[in-house]
């Protein structure tokens, strides 16, 4: 299914759930089976039939839910974390800047959540490779069911310490993408000198800036060029609107007041005259009475470091070292 | 991959000045590199795309490991590399604390010497000779700290090293070399804003996307390139012909016809009044035709155009990209019933305001699930162990990328949140699903989520 859009649910389908912004669940549809949610429940075999895209009402007539067609940036939001997981901004980027594409052979260490592999082998397609590699038995043992569960065939994942016992498997890898979400990047540099195509670009992905320093050593060492670090900046804007709130409205006010106060009533048809001037006064945003300027604010909490994006590009056939 | 560079192929050349440029290499062709000289053609074929190469006598070139290094036989090893180094930098000093600006005087060497070094001798260590030189001739060189030494051969290096790398032009590239020359033309569009809408828009090799490019192909080029050149593009644009000037460098020209398929508004806003008719003739009668070519040529165009039309009408796109102009809540309203369900919509708009208009229709339409209005910049370091620092300066802009789902909304959705026992209490009292008022409470708990923001 991350190979190829399918239009209409099946029984044992992956449907990502979408509750709410927060809050995507994935689940297999399977008849008999129920899906409790804080906003309902719904049964599955009423999915079955269903196209991919749905608003599903609640068994009990109200709430909803939509009913997702996963993707890999979906399954990034809604997957079971394992680690620290590398989002959409920094991962599209890698791709991009690597020229990931149709055919692609990549190679990934370490696995993690699995979250970046579902792109890569997304990007890549069938003609592509995925070699995966995980050090941690329990998260390899995860990844390898979750991929086997999402039918991922262009991908291989190997439970391997990388740092220490290298790249080689029993197949040819021949990687010209390679991306390295390790803590000692620097340890797995020199291993990849007989797993890397002739032509090749490398994404090593850490948080700090003493990593990033002695990765460019070890880039350098094993005749990596054009070395760039980079750090992806994101911000996510909302759009909302802000009363126009008029200065003269504030000064008929100060006037009817003090009207008021001499004459001691206050006319109905003044109040109107300066209704949006009281800034105490709860108008919902937008309200058709009142004037609005559109505007645009930022989400509240920023995502402000991610990881360093090391990059580099290694030509083996020319050994002019 | 292992693309070797051949011969019509288009490419990026990217200069030690970080400047870049695009040739196509013709068969006994030569490329001039301006000041940097000129090489044949055939002088870097058959090496890997990617290369960095150096001019030496007569146009020919040599391949080395990168343009930024020491200029240094194939036999030198890094170590007699790094000696070169430190020759130059036997004498710095710990501070800037001697330096005084004397502006050029410092510099015995005159503009006028420099030239007739160039022209002395076309070596291949002519611009390292004049470096060395320069070093030689400045006054105050070893009144400088290692690192401004450092900095100050980088400079010189970037203006008279003769070196180039010759790349594969992917849609980095070709965006790179765009920027360069008139980023208005791409609307200010970045790579990683390019990679964020490939990311989101879920692309892959083969889809089927609903495309408004304006850049002249960009988009459409990273889209195919991300495709395999494979699946298909159907490109809506508001003249008589597409454009699309950008795909001509892809190298696959020839398969992009079958890939990419052009539409007009009109023909795309009214598919039932444009679809043209059409009954062939018999092999009889178009033998008895003055002109059987100009017969075949509109058969050729009707049936391609009743083609895409076809494609318009069976909708269910897997995505919609779009970097247009236009004003976007109209493009909307067309393009959205032809959207397959959950699949991604992605419009890029180099001011935020145009999107925050779609972004607030959107929190009264159902038909868009979770819209986003996202920023992203790289920003690049000074890569340097020991000297790690983002660069003083860089590009701006970039753009901004609205994203969303296309979803199909329930006539008779009720949602949860303040006031259910109340609506029970409604419904008991026979109060009939979806009716007008709870379909307004429904909207209330739409305008009220936009502030939980996903991936947080």
């Amino acid at each position: 299914m991350f190979y190829h859009y399918k239009n209409v649910i099946d029984e044992g389908d992956l449907v990502l759930v979408f509750i709410s912004r927060t809050t995507i669940k994935p689940i297999y549809v399977k008849k008999g089976e129920i899906l409790n949610t804080r906003y309902g429940h719904y049964l599955h075999d009423k999915m079955i039939g269903l196209k991919f895209g749905t608003q599903m009402p609640g068994e009990k007539g109200y709430g909803f839910i939509h009913l997702l067609h996963p993707t890999p940036e979906l399954w990034t939001l809604s997957l079971p974390h394992r680690t620290q997981i590398v989002y959409t901004p920094d991962s599209s980027y890698i791709l991009q800047r690597l020229n990931a594409k149709c055919g692609s052979r990549i190679i990934e260490a370490g696995t993690g959540s699995g979250s970046f592999t579902h792109a890569f082998a997304r990007t890549v397609g069938l003609k592509g490779k995925v070699f995966s590699f995980e050090f941690h038995e329990p998260r390899y043992l995860e990844a390898k069911k979750e991929f086997e569960e999402h039918n991922l065939k262009n991908t291989i994942i190997t439970h391997r310490d990388v740092c220490n016992d290298g790249f080689n498997i029993d197949m040819e890898i021949n990687g010209d993408i390679i991306f390295l979400d390790l803590p000692s990047p620097w340890e797995a540099i020199p291993h990849l000198n007989t797993v890397i195509a002739n032509q090749a670009g490398i994404c090593c992905f850490s948080p700090c800036i003493e990593q990033v320093d002695r990765t460019v050593k070890a880039l350098e060492a094993n005749g990596w060029v054009n070395i760039e670090m980079v750090e992806i900046n994101v911000k996510r804007w909302e759009a909302r609107k802000d009363m126009k709130r008029s200065v003269v409205d504030v000064i008929n006010r100060i006037k009817s007041i003090q009207g008021k106060k001499l004459n001691n009533k206050i006319s109905k048809e003044d109040s109107k005259n300066f209704k949006s001037s009281r800034k105490s006064l709860k108008v919902k945003e937008g309200d058709e009475n009142f004037k609005w300027t559109e505007v645009t604010k930022l989400e509240t909490e920023l995502k402000s470091h991610t990881s360093y994006l090391t990059f580099a590009n290694k030509i083996c056939s020319l050994n002019i070292q | 991959m292992t693309d070797n560079i051949e011969i019509g192929q288009y490419v990026l050349i990217r200069l030690p000045s970080e400047g870049v440029r695009i040739f196509k290499l013709q068969e006994n062709g030569r490329i001039g590199l301006g000041k940097f000289g000129s090489f044949d053609v055939s002088s870097i074929l058959g090496f890997p795309l990617g290369t960095a190469f150096e001019i030496i006598n007569d146009h020919k070139v040599k391949p080395i490991h990168s343009i930024s290094e020491l200029n240094i036989d194939e036999e030198t090893d890094t170590n007699i590399q790094k000696q070169e180094l430190t020759k130059f930098f036997s004498s710095s000093a710990e501070n800037n604390q001697n330096i005084i600006d004397i502006g050029s005087k410092i510099q015995a060497l005159t503009n006028e010497d420099i030239e007739e070094l160039k022209t002395s001798g076309a070596t291949s260590n002519i611009g390292q000779v004049i470096i060395e030189k320069m070093i030689a001739g400045h006054e105050g060189f070893d009144k400088k700290t290692i690192f401004s030494q450092q900095k100050y051969l980088k400079r010189k290096q970037q203006k008279f090293l003769r070196r180039f790398i010759v790349e594969y032009l992917g849609s980095s590239q070709l965006l790179e070399s765009f920027l360069e020359k008139d980023h208005s033309k791409t609307f200010d569009l970045s790579i990683e804003t390019l990679g964020l809408m490939m990311s989101y828009g879920n692309v892959k090799p083969g889809g089927r996307y609903l495309v408004v490019d304006e850049t002249g192909g960009i988009l459409t080029y990273a889209l195919l390139e991300r495709m395999g050149y494979e699946g298909t593009i159907v490109f809506v644009h508001e003249n008589e012909h597409a454009n699309l000037a950008a795909l001509k460098y892809c190298n696959r020209s020839n398969e992009i016809d079958n890939i990419v398929k052009p539409i007009n508004w009109l023909q795309f806003a009214e598919p039932e009044n444009e679809r043209e008719k059409w009954e062939d003739k018999t092999e009889e009668e178009v033998r008895k035709l003055k002109h059987p070519e100009s017969y075949h040529r509109r058969r050729e165009r009707v049936l391609k155009t009743n083609e895409v039309i076809d494609l318009i009408e069976e909708a269910n796109f897997d995505g919609f990209f779009a970097i247009s102009t236009l004003y976007l809540p109209e493009i909307f309203e067309l393009i959205i019933p032809k959207i397959g369900g959950s699949r991604p919509i992605v419009i890029y708009n180099q001011f935020k305001e145009n999107l925050m208009e779609i972004q607030s229709l959107l929190n009264k339409d159902n038909r868009v699930l979770a819209p986003m209005l996202i920023e992203t910049r790289a920003r690049p370091y000074q890569t340097i162990p020991g000297r790690m620092h983002p660069v003083m300066t860089m590009k701006s802009g970039g753009g901004y990328v609205f994203y969303g789902t296309r979803v199909f909304p329930s006539e008779s959705i009720q949602a949860v949140g303040k006031g259910v026992k109340r609506r029970r209490v409604n419904n008991e009292t026979a109060s009939p699903e979806g009716t007008p008022e709870l379909k307004k409470e429904k909207e209330e708990k739409i305008e009220s989520t936009p502030e939980v923001i996903m991936e947080s």
